[in-house]
């Protein structure tokens, strides 16, 4: 056989800043042959990033990289920096995650795209503008001509994210490394995107390297799949068999703690415990601490495995390889906690009827109104007391305004929003304060929203502080039992949020929330910030929460798969609007609007083979500021007719079912609205 | 592990750690001892005159030399140390009562009452802060408390302009839309989440501002137009110590090395402190240079 | 853009026209108010009454501010005190000198600082590095006046190279003569501007070297030149020009004291002597007229950050 087009040995890298060296790739071996697409899955820190930036010799000076990178038979590892920038943009181009700053926001996008072909010396300054055009055109890039002279500020997301595969393929590099690709895009974008680059490395027969957290991408795009942690390679294999048959017990949680759109609800099975950070990873097997099997082993605990052959064609870094596939077969023990749809009780608790929330833009010298941002246009939701409403839709379709608007921090414009029977839009700072003891809010970024300079006690205490009620609530006791309650230690009290994990700080969060004891939590992306087996750990806590406490949740979320576990009803928002309102299980297996059909069938699934069909919106979501005429999804929408352009459809009960939706055309999807085959679907691209 | 202490206190040792700050804040410490116990360890006063010494070089007797009128130089320096000391104080506490509040009120309300104040704080920054210390100075008349006051205005856009750019950006923040959620009053937002967080580039601007008041002073008298004599100041022994370039190179040589020492330092030791606070907040790069203005 | 500087000229312009009140008002706060400043603490009634009318203050004190700012706008600053003299002329006659300092310090001070905030940028945290971090610290801590002083000490009392005292001499004139003349000045102010470029374009450049555009360019094999060239230094200009807008206040302080240290004789010496002498009309005057350069300038700024960012236009 040939020699791979990348071959890595014993790559190590370390940084070496202030402070200790710190290990953040510590020994892996990878071989990637042409016209082969090889995904590489791991946790924040397992050191994903960095590989792929030393294959290109991208990482700083503080990085020291020893072992050996050969691309195309030349050595990366020690090369001068003029052969390796001639290999970059020529042998091999890389896209990143973010499209809005890995492009440079003041250079025309046509001369970025190209500018790596001129100083090559393979493209002609004068010939650039028209190669730049067509490099446009490849991507489906629309007016390729007029877009190639605008700047990237002027380019929606997915386009950009287009510019930037166009830039990477320009030199018809043999190797392409993509670092999370899709992941700072909205699900109907990703698919756009996702099925571009398939057809963009068909057509080249370029190697691509697919770098992501999301099973589901590496699911439908790899041909094989490395799983990494703490900095190794633990388990490799072709991506059917490492789906099927894990061969490692880190493979194995991965696959059990992911919430799944094509399963029946079961409770989540997280990793216990945190990632390793790249400084402090545990001795012998660096998964030993987290691992059902190895946790309570010496074997583990002291030597480390090595990569063996492990099933027909694949290595896995294990001890104990043969006693995995007992793990994936384990199931949990029944718990109560798994969310079946209840009886619904007569009251409900939150009743949002027509809200609506419009910002002004001014323009001009006098910074005179010429428009509005209709964030939120007209949605009406109910929550009843105990249950689960997942608000799911992509970004700017005004969810998180909606939460918001709720809970009183941006005035609505309209509509109302009545709380246990009382109408909370009318009241005045000091109403809406004592409606605020029953609703709490819990934010995405658990970084973000907790307050740097108190401690985590501080924190907790502070809304029973605010209310006055810190003694009469239990005081110093309640504030421990709080912390009981969402599973953190008491030893941690008079710590600062910064020594804590984005999922210990998240449990923080949940604890501020339940200080007043609430009826309603509104959770705003609660688990959108965290890698996937701290993810299962809060949405059990969450579920476990609401079954002890009574708790009603308006769950705010992107992720259908998330929503699909957690919640009782589902309502789907798009451009300011709901689209489509039905019970969880309804909704799912029969959606009968076509962005909810889209959407579901845009979700990436983690089992190989399993989605080739799938609807793949045009275009990007329009600006809330300029809505389309009547249906807002009309000009992505594959039912269209001249009356969707006319006349907004009126949000109503779907005949047969318990759904409410928005819709002219209403009804289940039918057999030649999905393509036939993947080849249609590209086509469709 | 340490990990749990204050924030400030971890703040204040890791400044020192650093070679450059602990150098500045001990030239610093010794500068403010030294000024506060003048009349305790120095043998003579600034201003005896003794015109049987006018302009001596340095000697056993005078370290430094002495002035036109026979005044030892050193003991001007020190008693001058004392002068900075007091106008750096006063301007910096007159710049932080006013502006802070400004800014802080400006940011969290916005709408009319940032326009108006935010306004009002432009007009003073629409002249160059010595152009508008001396305008103040020219209608007020000399003095020490005068050239404070003038000094010490010119520093509140800074102040307010900092506050107010730091209220803005943590009003966006979650952990204070977290606090409003909560059901927080503007006052506890303000006063306990907001300001408590803001503390960071107040403190580096009080640093900086320490010294721009000290060269601004310096400047005023060196221009005539500060201190009025005999009251020793730095920038007054420079204007003097020109005029005898020929004779007395050293008279205006010293003090000036002390001046440029001071300044040096203040500007080391903020600096240093913006790095480690702002490393501490995610951000790099300088201090805001809003204030370094002569 | 045109939108972007209309809306720009806007937010200038009541500040300037509240400053422009300030300075007019200034005159009230003196002792003896306007009059009293006119014909000295000793004068007679008679005179005073001759002053009050001739001067129109029996007038309501907004017409007399609107006849004030009138007249200025067309040019006409009133009388200096000392010598009877229109303060435009006076004004006027010193733009020469200290447009011909600025220019020559803003030159100085490019050459000095740009290769070293470029250098230092490029291997942050080096010996180097530390060593041109120095500089720029001195270059912005050492008082002006004082730097003057050791320079003239050095270079005149000393070496007897060049005058202790500068005058003016036209760069077109005179060249020769020019560039001696000015050599101390423009260095010693040049230092100080050395030190905002070594200093604050370092730190956007360093900002703008950690941002991913400049990994992406990297990744498509653009040699390290066109890297810095074309993608950094273009982007870190945007900060960097926000922060010479801040900065030109001092700039124009430092220009004052350094024509004091040299007795050149520019617009801030005119302005000293006119404090030193109460010559309030000249006073007024002169501030005014440095007002409105500074906010002509201070505009520039704008102009160019909204030239060099094209998000301004669509924002």
């Amino acid at each position: 056989m040939a020699e791979p087009l990348l071959s890595i040995r014993g790559l190590e890298v370390t940084f070496r800043g202030a402070g200790r060296p710190v290990p953040a790739v510590r020994g892996i071996d990878l071989d990637v042959a042409a016209d082969e697409v090889l995904g590489i899955v791991g946790e924040s820190g397992s050191g994903k990033s960095v590989t792929s930036l030393a294959m290109t010799g991208l990482l700083p000076g503080t990085a020291e990289v020893r072992g050996s990178i050969r691309i195309g038979g030349v050595e990366v590892t020690g090369a001068a920096p003029e052969v390796l920038r001639h290999m970059r943009g020529r042998d091999v181009g890389m896209i990143f995650q973010d499209p809005t700053t890995s492009l440079n926001p003041v250079l025309p996008i046509g001369r970025q795209v190209t500018e790596g072909q001129v100083a090559h010396g393979l493209l002609r300054t004068a010939e650039a503008p028209g190669r730049a055009v067509e490099l446009l055109a490849e991507v489906d890039i629309p007016d390729p001509a007029g877009r190639a002279l605008q700047f990237p500020h002027q380019f929606s997301g997915g386009m950009r994210q287009r510019a930037v595969i166009a830039m990477a393929m320009a030199g018809r590099p043999r190797l392409i490394i993509a670092d999370e690709p899709t992941t700072a895009l909205d699900v109907t974008v990703q698919a756009q995107v996702l099925a571009l680059l398939r057809r963009r490395q068909a057509a080249t027969g370029a190697a691509v390297i697919l770098i992501t957290h999301d099973l589901g991408v590496i699911a439908e795009t790899a041909d094989r799949v490395a799983v990494m942690y703490a900095g190794k390679i633990v388990e490799a294999a072709p991506v059917a068999e490492i789906f099927a048959r894990p061969r490692h017990p880190y493979t194995v949680g991965l696959l059990k703690s992911l919430p799944r759109l094509d399963q029946e609800a079961r409770r989540l099975v997280p990793i216990q415990g945190q990632p390793p950070t790249p400084g402090a990873i545990p001795s012998g097997c660096s998964f030993h601490p987290r691992c059902p099997i190895g946790a309570a082993r010496e074997r583990c605990r002291s030597e480390e495995p090595v990569l063996r052959a492990a099933g027909p064609s694949g290595v896995a870094a294990c001890h104990f390889t043969h006693e995995v596939e007992a793990l994936l077969a384990a199931t949990p023990e029944a718990n109560a906690a798994v969310s079946t749809p209840r009886a619904a009780p007569a009251e409900p608790l939150l009743v949002v009827d027509g809200l609506r929330v419009h910002f002004p833009i001014r323009r001009g010298l006098l910074r005179r109104q010429t428009g509005l941002v209709r964030a939120v246009d007209g949605v009406s939701l109910e929550v009843r007391a105990g249950e689960t409403l997942g608000l799911v839709g992509e970004s700017g379709c005004g969810k998180t305004t909606t939460g918001r608007a709720i809970m009183g921090l941006i005035k609505a414009s309209g509509g109302s929003i009545t709380f246990a029977g009382q109408d909370i839009t009318r009241l005045d700072a000091a109403g809406l304060r004592a409606v605020r003891r029953h609703v709490q809010y819990v934010f995405q970024d658990p970084y973000a929203s907790l307050n740097p300079i108190r401690t985590v006690e501080e924190i907790v205490a502070e809304p029973l502080h605010i209310h006055g009620v810190y003694d009469a609530m239990g005081g110093a006791g309640r504030v421990a039992r709080l912390f009981d309650l969402v599973g953190l230690s008491r030893t941690m009290l008079g710590r600062y949020p910064r020594e804590f994990s984005g999922g210990q700080r998240q449990r923080v969060g949940i604890a501020r929330a339940l200080a007043l004891e609430p009826r309603l939590l509104i959770l705003d992306e609660p688990v959108a910030a965290l890698d996937v087996s701290i993810q299962a750990q809060t949405v059990n806590l969450l579920m476990d929460l609401q079954a002890e406490l009574g708790l009603a949740y308006l769950f705010i979320a992107h992720d259908l798969s998330v929503v699909r576990h957690i919640s009782d009803r589902v309502a789907v928002m798009y451009l300011g609007r709901i689209v489509e309102e039905g019970t969880r299980d309804e909704l799912y297996a029969r959606p009968v609007h076509p962005y909810t059909q889209s959407l579901l069938s845009a979700v990436p699934v983690p089992e190989p083979g399993v989605s080739g069909r799938r609807i793949v919106l045009e275009g990007d979501i329009p600006n809330p500021a300029s809505p389309p005429s009547g249906c807002a999804f009309h000009p992505r929408c594959y039912r269209a007719t001249a009356r969707c352009a006319e006349e907004a459809p009126a949000f109503v009960p779907y005949p047969g079912l318990a759904t409410r939706v928005a819709c002219h055309h209403a009804g289940p999807l039918t057999a030649d609205e999905l393509p036939a085959a993947p080849a249609a679907n590209e086509a469709l691209a | 592990m340490s990990a749990s202490q204050r924030p400030a206190l971890v703040a204040a040792r890791r400044v020192l750690a650093r070679k450059g700050a602990f150098m500045a804040a001990s030239f610093l410490a010794l500068m403010a001892i030294v000024a506060f116990l003048a009349p305790w360890i120095l043998p003579g006063d600034p201003l005896t005159q003794n015109l049987r010494h006018a302009l001596e070089p340095p000697s056993a007797a005078f370290w430094f030399g002495a002035d036109e009128l026979g005044r030892d130089i050193l003991t001007r320096v020190v008693y001058g140390a004392r002068t900075s000391l007091v106008t750096a104080m006063g301007a910096v506490t007159i710049a932080g009562l006013i502006g802070v509040p400004i800014g802080l009120v400006a940011g969290f309300y916005g709408g009319w009452r940032d326009a108006v104040l935010m306004r009002l704080v432009d007009v003073i920054l629409a002249l160059p802060g010595i152009l508008f210390a001396m305008a103040l100075i020219a209608v007020i008349g000399r003095s020490q408390l005068a050239a404070l006051v003038a000094v010490g205005i010119t520093g509140i856009p800074s102040f307010a302009r900092i506050t107010r750019a730091q209220v803005l950006s943590l009003r966006r923040r979650d952990f204070v839309i977290a606090v409003d959620a909560l059901g927080g009053s503007a006052s506890h937002l303000m006063f306990k989440t907001i300001l408590p967080n803001s503390w960071s580039p107040i403190l580096v601007q009080v640093v900086i501002l320490a010294a721009v008041a000290i060269l601004l002073e310096a400047a005023l008298a060196f221009l005539g137009v500060g201190i009025p004599p005999p009251t020793p100041s730095w920038g007054e022994m420079l204007r003097t110590g020109k005029s005898y370039l020929y004779e007395a190179p050293y008279y205006a040589v010293l003090p000036g090395l002390v001046l440029t020492l001071t300044i040096l330092s203040l500007d080391t030791l903020g600096r240093t402190l913006a790095t480690v606070l702002e490393h501490r907040q995610g951000s790099t790069g300088e201090p805001e240079p809003e204030g370094q203005r002569l | 853009m045109t939108g972007y500087i209309l809306r720009r000229l806007a937010q200038l312009l009541p500040v300037t026209l509240l400053a422009s009140l300030a300075i007019w008002a200034m005159i009230y706060a003196v002792p003896g108010g306007p009059v009293g400043a006119m014909v000295g603490e000793n004068a007679t009634p008679e005179q005073i009454q001759a002053v009050t009318e001739r001067l129109g203050l029996d007038r309501p004190v907004l017409v007399q501010y609107g006849a004030w700012l009138g007249k200025a706008l067309q040019g006409d600053l009133g009388l200096s005190l000392q010598n009877r003299q229109p303060v435009m002329e006076l004004i006027l006659e010193r733009v020469p000198a200290t447009v011909q300092l600025g220019i020559a310090a803003i030159l100085i001070g490019l050459l000095i600082g740009v290769p070293i905030a470029i250098l230092s940028a490029l291997h942050p945290g080096s010996r180097l590095d530390r060593a041109l971090s120095a500089w720029s610290a001195l270059a912005l801590g050492i008082p002006t006046f004082w730097l003057g002083i050791l320079l003239i000490l050095l270079f005149a009392v000393e070496l007897r190279w060049l005058p202790s005292a500068s005058t003016y001499v036209s760069i077109f004139e005179s060249p020769g003569r020019a560039i001696m003349s000015l050599l101390m000045p423009a260095f010693t102010l040049g230092v100080y501007v050395s030190g905002i470029f070594a200093r604050f374009l370092r730190a956007s450049l360093i900002g703008e070297l950690h941002a991913d555009y400049v990994r992406t360019a990297r990744a498509k094999g653009l040699p390290e030149r066109d890297v810095v060239g074309r993608h950094v230094l273009r982007n870190a200009l945007l900060p960097f020009i926000t922060i010479v807008g801040l900065m030109l206040a001092s700039f124009i302080g430092g220009a004052l004291v350094t024509e004091a240290v040299f007795t050149y004789p520019g617009l801030g010496r005119l302005l000293i002597q006119a404090i030193s002498t109460r010559d309030y009309p000249l006073i007024q005057g002169a501030i005014l007229f440095i007002l409105v350069i500074y906010v002509v300038i201070n505009l520039l700024v704008d102009v160019a950050y909204a030239w060099v960012d094209p998000r301004i236009e669509y924002g």
